[in-house]
């Protein structure tokens, strides 16, 4: 419950929810959704990175940490240590094998999980999202 | 001392040892259906627990625990990892896939 808690908390905190920036005009609202706020379109982008949020804090923050700089909990146990996320050069590509797939089967570590079978492809595509809208490296 | 006599006292001791536990036991906790098989185990420092996949996926289990750290990677359907306990202490056990999996070991002096 906590870490779902945090999930949403993070969530919150590191994207951007551009439906929920400007105060809902709520006369000018017509639809039915006005009464409950504004919804996200579910393919948009920000919808994805919202998910991909949760997802990450649910099942990434362990070793990633909460700022996915590779500083979790868990990033003492290993050697070399858990990759920051936010410095990645990987594209989304490999960042959707990586998940899938595991750190062994990409000649990573072999303490990275594969994911496939835990996650639905939703998941982890919207993780890839999440991780590309985290991620800070000076574009070459 | 003759043979029969040293004989006598060897088993004498091997009884008594495994009687006292002297021996250190292997436990078996399988995972299955996205559990442990127990969420809380005693057992004594020398003591391991053989970990067996029992579920169609993999499991990761570790822990971050003082008295024992440790992280056995991931292992698919069928596969074991066995783990020491060498200090006594609480060792609170994780699966790093499966966040709601949780045992508590107990280990005894």
């Amino acid at each position: 419950m906590l870490r779902l808690g945090m999930a949403v908390l993070m969530a919150l905190a590191g994207t951007s929810v551009p439906a929920a920036d400007k105060p809902a005009d709520k006369s000018a609202d017509k639809s039915p959704q006005g009464a409950q706020g504004a919804l996200l379109p579910r393919d948009s982008t920000d919808a994805a990175v919202f998910r991909g949020g949760l997802v990450y804090a649910n099942y990434c923050v362990t070793c990633h940490g909460y700022n996915a700089d590779g500083n979790g909990r868990a990033a003492r146990l290993y050697n070399p240590k858990p990759a920051n996320l936010r410095m990645s050069d990987k594209n989304d590509a490999y960042f959707g094998l990586i998940i899938r797939m595991g750190g062994e089967a990409m000649g990573r570590s072999q303490f990275m999980p594969p994911w496939g079978a835990e996650l639905t492809d939703e998941q982890m595509k919207d993780l890839v999202s999440y991780l590309r809208s985290i991620n800070m490296r000076p574009k070459e | 001392m003759n043979a029969i006599s040293s004989t006598r006292a060897l088993v004498i001791a091997a009884v008594a040892a495994c009687c006292t536990g002297t021996f250190a036991a292997e436990h078996v906790v399988t995972q299955k259906a996205k559990a442990f098989s127990t969420k809380k185990l005693s057992l004594k420092v020398g003591d391991s627990i053989k970990f067996v996949n029992e579920d169609p996926f993999s499991h990761n289990v570790f822990s971050l625990s003082d008295a024992k750290s440790f992280d056995l990677g991931s292992y698919g359907q069928g596969g074991s990892k066995s783990i020491v306990f060498d200090k006594p202490g609480t060792v609170e056990v994780e699966c790093a896939v499966h966040p709601d999996m949780k045992l508590i070991v107990e280990v005894q002096k």
